[in-house]
């Protein structure tokens, strides 16, 4: 039901959002997201999806979908190694974004979403926060391409499971105002 | 409008900021309690009357007595080992409970059974006549039944028994026990 919800939300908000945009892309990335101070669970791969809409000067917002397979965690215990599968991450939500235009663009962005864990014994959601920069390269009309580290911190509870999170991707105006 | 959205940026920064700075130095940390360490290396059991008990003492583990004071949750638990049915005769269920309070350690199953606060918090699980078992992470993880309670006493002193309880001929014995614990600490 919380996924509902939040999905009919994002849904809203790029609905709404594009009626008065200024321009509208959709973006794909993969990366690697490694896990900060988590001794249960490795690095691992991830990707997603991104469609940035653009509402004014110098304001994106950016609705995004991403997916990770968090790598195995080893313990040695004595004279034994235990293995603890990783996490299948599932993450969605919307990031706000001071952009610039230009060629070649830094941005800082900052977002609010969901993000799932899963693993055998575990299934649960959280509320997600995230924060960045990003760098961005635009090589050809209508295309873009970027590179961006953030932070992206899994609250449970009074703590929290923290992500350093690295991916390169590209995007493609769909449209835009001059 | 515009002003909006642009305030907007940054009051969105920086809620994520504190919320993520706030909890900057919390992690996750495994704590591995060997049976070995209370001389529960092997846990061998021959009869409902005669049960061989675990004195779990978290406080004892230098990661859990390094973070107790700043322990959030526990957000995975596991019980490992090997486990072997020394009856040839038939297979062999055996659960895992829980006596919170600590104390002389009980020997019958009846005890454990009735004794107060006593929950089963892991099984069962299943070994053939005369089999093995070797029990993974991922796999006993799944076993956990009685979570909050175990999770209530490693967030509380960290002091606690647990008991192997079987069926059929009772003859069983465990090696190598660990109770794998996943604590979130932070400041």
């Amino acid at each position: 039901m919380r996924r509902l919800i939040a999905l009919t939300l994002v849904a809203l908000c790029l609905s709404a959002g594009a009626a008065f945009a200024r321009g509208v892309g959709i973006g794909a990335f993969a990366g690697m997201s490694v896990p900060v101070l988590q001794e249960d669970v490795d690095k691992g791969n991830m990707f997603g999806v991104r469609v940035p809409v653009n509402l004014v000067p110098l304001f994106t917002v950016e609705p995004y979908y991403a997916s990770a397979a968090l790598g195995e965690a080893t313990e040695s215990v004595g004279d034994i190694d235990y293995t603890r599968e990783g996490f299948d991450e599932k993450a969605y939500g919307v990031n706000a974004m001071l952009t610039l235009g230009g060629p070649v663009t830094f941005y800082p962005y900052a977002g609010v979403g969901q993000t799932s864990l899963k693993r055998t014994g575990f299934d649960d959601s959280f509320t997600t926060f995230n924060f960045g920069l990003g760098l961005g390269i635009s090589p050809a009309p209508k295309l873009s391409l970027h590179l961006r580290g953030e932070l992206q911190t899994v609250v449970d509870g009074e703590a929290s499971r923290k992500f350093g999170n690295v991916t390169v991707g590209a995007s493609y105006a769909l449209f835009s105002m001059p | 409008m515009i002003k909006n959205l642009r305030l907007w940026l940054p009051v969105t920064m920086l809620a994520a900021l504190i919320a993520s700075g706030c909890m900057l130095v919390s992690g996750q940390f495994i704590v591995p309690f060997k049976f070995i360490d209370v001389g529960a290396d092997p846990v061998t059991v021959n009869s409902s009357t005669s049960l061989s008990g675990v004195a779990v003492d978290l406080n004892t583990v230098d990661v859990y007595a390094d973070h107790k004071g700043d322990l959030k949750d526990v957000v995975d638990l596991a019980l490992l080992g090997n486990l072997t049915n020394l009856d040839s005769g038939a297979g062999l269920t055996v659960e895992v409970w829980m006596v919170p309070t600590p104390g002389t350690m009980l020997t019958t199953d009846a005890a454990v059974r009735g004794a107060t606060g006593a929950i089963k918090v892991w099984g069962p699980v299943t070994v053939a006549a005369s089999g093995s078992k070797n029990i993974g992470w991922d796999e006993s993880a799944a076993l956990f039944t009685g979570r909050k309670q175990l999770i209530d006493e490693i967030k509380g002193d960290g002091r606690f028994d647990l008991y192997a309880l079987g069926n059929n001929g009772y003859h069983f014995r465990i090696t190598k026990g660990v109770l794998m614990a996943v604590i979130s600490a932070g400041k």
